[in-house]
């Protein structure tokens, strides 16, 4: 029963814009963690907080605490660099490397930080493309560009380039909004599976989503944490007013 | 806001309501005639099996709405609920038939055996009254209602097992008075049995606690 | 019906006033083409392109000096001006907001449309007073009429990568400046290349700043601090002679080697630049 990431009285800002309220919430490891909430509602800002990415927009800023393994991430002298690659990230639309092939995609975070052992490099696009459940699909065809393959392998692409770096969170902010069903499927399956060894946090718009791959959801509206608990819990028996419409559909 | 399931719902809710009706009709015939001495198998044979009908057409319902909508929280509750009482209700429809079974097949009726040290006049009209309200708390989703039936049903048992205390002291009695009284007061702790079930579905539906009428909290989750 | 086809009608005269618009631009670029390709492609031969220049009157020679100077003259002007064009695009691009980058492309904009006498002037100013007609000049204002073409290029390339690419890598946790070096600018290649190959057309055929910095000569080049031939003089100073008779076609033939020049960049730059996923 351990936390692999504890946020501490977070509030976030875009300029004067006061996005994150006190937000107090404590991840566990190894395990699927839905955020849900109406649109801007400050879901992504909240991940993007975690693998400081947020501070990338300009006039960005944060107070608070994000302790990763007890340590915080906002500490002095902490390298963002150094966060970003044990805290992963794939995105709403899926962005391979344009210019790259499927191999060099997924080496990209290796190559470009110095590892340059072939036989190295050659294990880890594979291993990583098997965790992504891509490799059948790819391993004849590893030449080829990036950007050929189709949308849902596009974003199992950008998650077996994530995992090549061995991070040991992996965000997702609405992985599944540009994809068709049958690719969602696939990919809700990966993430129950990734769920087993790694801290994943998945954002998303589709609660029918978060019940279906997550074990804890927390509902965030207006910036705040307005509820967490495990998934069962919440969606059977919210102790929230506000959770129990929103997810019923009363409003957002 | 209204939602596509709220149409559902309402249906649901509609069926169940037009059950509730049924149930309480047959029941109180049942009970009544019994002790009437009157004759009514055909009638509450049927009204019996409407009740099952109806049974089956809220369950599909319920089931339909699940496999459309998802639902989450109350609606979740409500539907999970609703198909819970439904099959009390329709209980309540086969029990009552049972007693004028009685009356029919074994050709008698309380009538023919009056024991005035048995509380049986007492123990039907705490039955019909806990039927009652029931229902009402069907009607009205109301929590209080739901708790009161434990209560009533606490009396129904005490009164049975007096019953059954002075049926076993009875020493002039012949088997068929025996059987008769016997199944009557089997059947009506049964009517009170899903009246208390039906009182804590209600319950889980409003609060999203499952408890026992019998004051035993069970922790499902 | 009525309206319709009252529509239809009017649809069919724009998009013919459309085609004739077209007709009509293109026709001085078509016509330019085509009389320097009838009057130029006759007196090309291999000693037109190899032998020096004569003397204005004097038959034979050719314009090797003068195909030599461009090449060596803009070739100079391109390892100044390319560089520094770059970076300062690159730096635009990934500073956007500070004062220095408003500033810096306020100025670009400017020197964009500076009229090239002017930079000619300011090469003859600062470095023909000093060492004397020469090559360097020449490179030198060259240079300065590239960099603000290829910062701009360069900046607007970088900009259109689109940010989920930089979100990308960095959330790989690339360090920036690896981000914008390898995976940026990667992306942007084909726009930046392109910019280039403007900047170097354009500043082929720019006649002004070579009259006031290299001078122009008849002979093969003498050194980076000597005066040198180049085609745009050497086709101004034909067009000029009074021996219209041996001298135009020797300009008419300048004209469409430099023409030949400029579209031989740009497609040796396009092939190279073509990528495995173009």
């Amino acid at each position: 029963m351990s936390y692999k990431i504890e946020i501490e009285d977070l509030n976030a800002w875009f300029g004067n814009n006061h996005v994150l309220t006190d937000i107090n919430m404590k991840i566990r490891e190894n395990a699927v963690t839905a955020i849900i909430g109406p649109s801007g509602c400050g879901k992504t800002t909240l991940i993007r907080c975690l693998n400081r990415m947020h501070e990338l927009v300009p006039g960005a800023r944060i107070s608070g605490r994000v302790l990763l393994d007890g340590q915080d991430v906002y500490g002095n002298g902490v390298d963002p660099v150094t966060v970003r690659r044990r805290i992963g990230m794939v995105f709403q639309k899926p962005n391979p490397f344009p210019m790259m092939s499927v191999y060099d995609n997924v080496a990209a975070g290796l190559k470009l930080n110095g590892m340059k052992d072939k036989r190295r490099l050659d294990e880890t696009v594979e291993k990583s493309l098997e965790l992504a459940i891509l490799w059948d699909e790819v391993k004849k065809e590893l030449d080829k560009s990036g950007a050929s393959l189709s949308g849902g392998q596009q974003q199992r692409l950008c998650i077996a380039r994530a995992l090549a770096v061995e991070p040991e969170v992996i965000l997702m902010d609405e992985p599944c909004s540009a994809l068709d069903p049958t690719a969602t499927a696939k990919i809700e399956k990966l993430i129950r599976m990734l769920g087993k060894d790694y801290t994943v946090i998945i954002v998303t718009h589709n609660m029918q989503q978060a019940a279906r791959v997550a074990d804890f959801t927390a509902f965030l509206y207006l910036g705040e944490l307005v509820e967490y608990g495990d998934t069962s819990s919440v969606f059977q028996n919210p102790r929230n007013k506000l959770t129990e419409n929103y997810i019923t559909g009363k409003f957002g | 806001m209204s939602r596509l399931i709220d149409i559902g719902l309402e249906q649901l809710s509609k069926l169940l309501f037009k059950m509730g009706e049924l149930a309480e009709k047959t029941v109180s015939l049942s009970l009544d005639s019994y002790m009437e001495g009157l004759e009514v198998h055909e009638k509450v044979r049927i009204w019996s099996e409407t009740l099952v009908a109806l049974s089956e057409q809220v369950e599909e319902k319920a089931i339909e709405l699940i496999a459309r909508y998802q639902p989450v929280a109350s609606d979740l509750r409500t539907i999970e609920s609703y198909m819970k009482i439904a099959y009390d209700l329709s209980r309540y429809g086969r029990y009552a038939w049972d007693i004028t079974f009685i009356h029919r097949r074994l050709d008698v009726s309380s009538t023919d055996c009056i024991f005035p040290s048995l509380p049986i006049k007492e123990l039907n009209e705490k039955v019909k009254n806990i039927v009652q309200t029931s229902i009402e708390a069907v009607r009205r989703n109301d929590v209080g209602l739901a708790k009161k039936i434990g209560e009533i049903e606490n009396e129904v048992d005490i009164v049975y097992y007096e019953c059954l205390d002075k049926l076993v002291e009875q020493d002039r009695i012949t088997t068929k008075c025996l059987i008769t009284n016997l199944l009557f007061i089997r059947h009506l702790e049964r009517i009170a049995d899903h009246a208390s079930y039906i009182g804590e579905s209600i319950i889980y539906l409003v609060t999203g606690e499952r408890i026992s009428l019998r004051g035993r909290m069970l922790n499902e989750s | 019906m009525n309206r319709y086809m009252i529509r239809k009608i009017k649809d069919r005269i724009m998009v013919s006033l459309a085609y004739l618009a077209l007709i009509i631009a293109l026709i001085p670029l078509v016509s330019i083409l085509i009389e320097t390709a009838t009057r130029g492609i006759p007196a090309i031969n291999l000693s037109f392109l190899t032998e020096r220049i004569p003397p204005l009157g004097q038959p034979g020679g050719g314009i090797g000096p003068a195909i030599q100077g461009t090449l060596i003259v803009v070739g100079i002007a391109s390892i100044i001006g390319v560089p520094i064009g770059v970076f300062s695009g690159i730096y635009l691009a990934e500073f956007r907001e500070t004062k220095l980058a408003s500033a810096t492309r306020f100025l670009t904009d400017v020197l964009t449309n500076m009229p090239s006498i002017v930079i000619g002037i300011f090469g003859w100013i600062l470095i023909v007073t000093v060492i004397g007609w020469s090559v360097i000049a020449g490179a030198v204002a060259l240079a300065v009429m590239m960099i603000p073409i290829v910062t701009r290029t360069t900046e607007e390339a970088m900009k259109l990568v689109p940010v989920t690419i930089r979100e990308a890598a960095l959330a790989l946790g690339i360090p920036r400046w690896k981000t914008t070096i390898t995976v940026v600018l990667s992306s942007a290649k084909k726009g930046i290349a392109t910019g280039i190959l403007l900047a170097i057309a354009r500043i082929s055929g720019e006649t002004a700043p070579l009259l006031l910095t290299i001078l122009g000569s008849r002979f093969w080049f003498g050194g980076f601090t000597e005066p040198t031939a180049a085609l745009p003089l050497a086709i101004f100073n034909f067009s000029q002679s009074p021996y219209s008779a041996i001298d135009w076609p020797r300009a008419w033939g300048a004209s469409m080697v430099l023409i030949l020049m400029i579209l031989g960049i740009n497609v040796a730059v396009r092939y190279f630049t073509r990528g495995k996923y173009g």
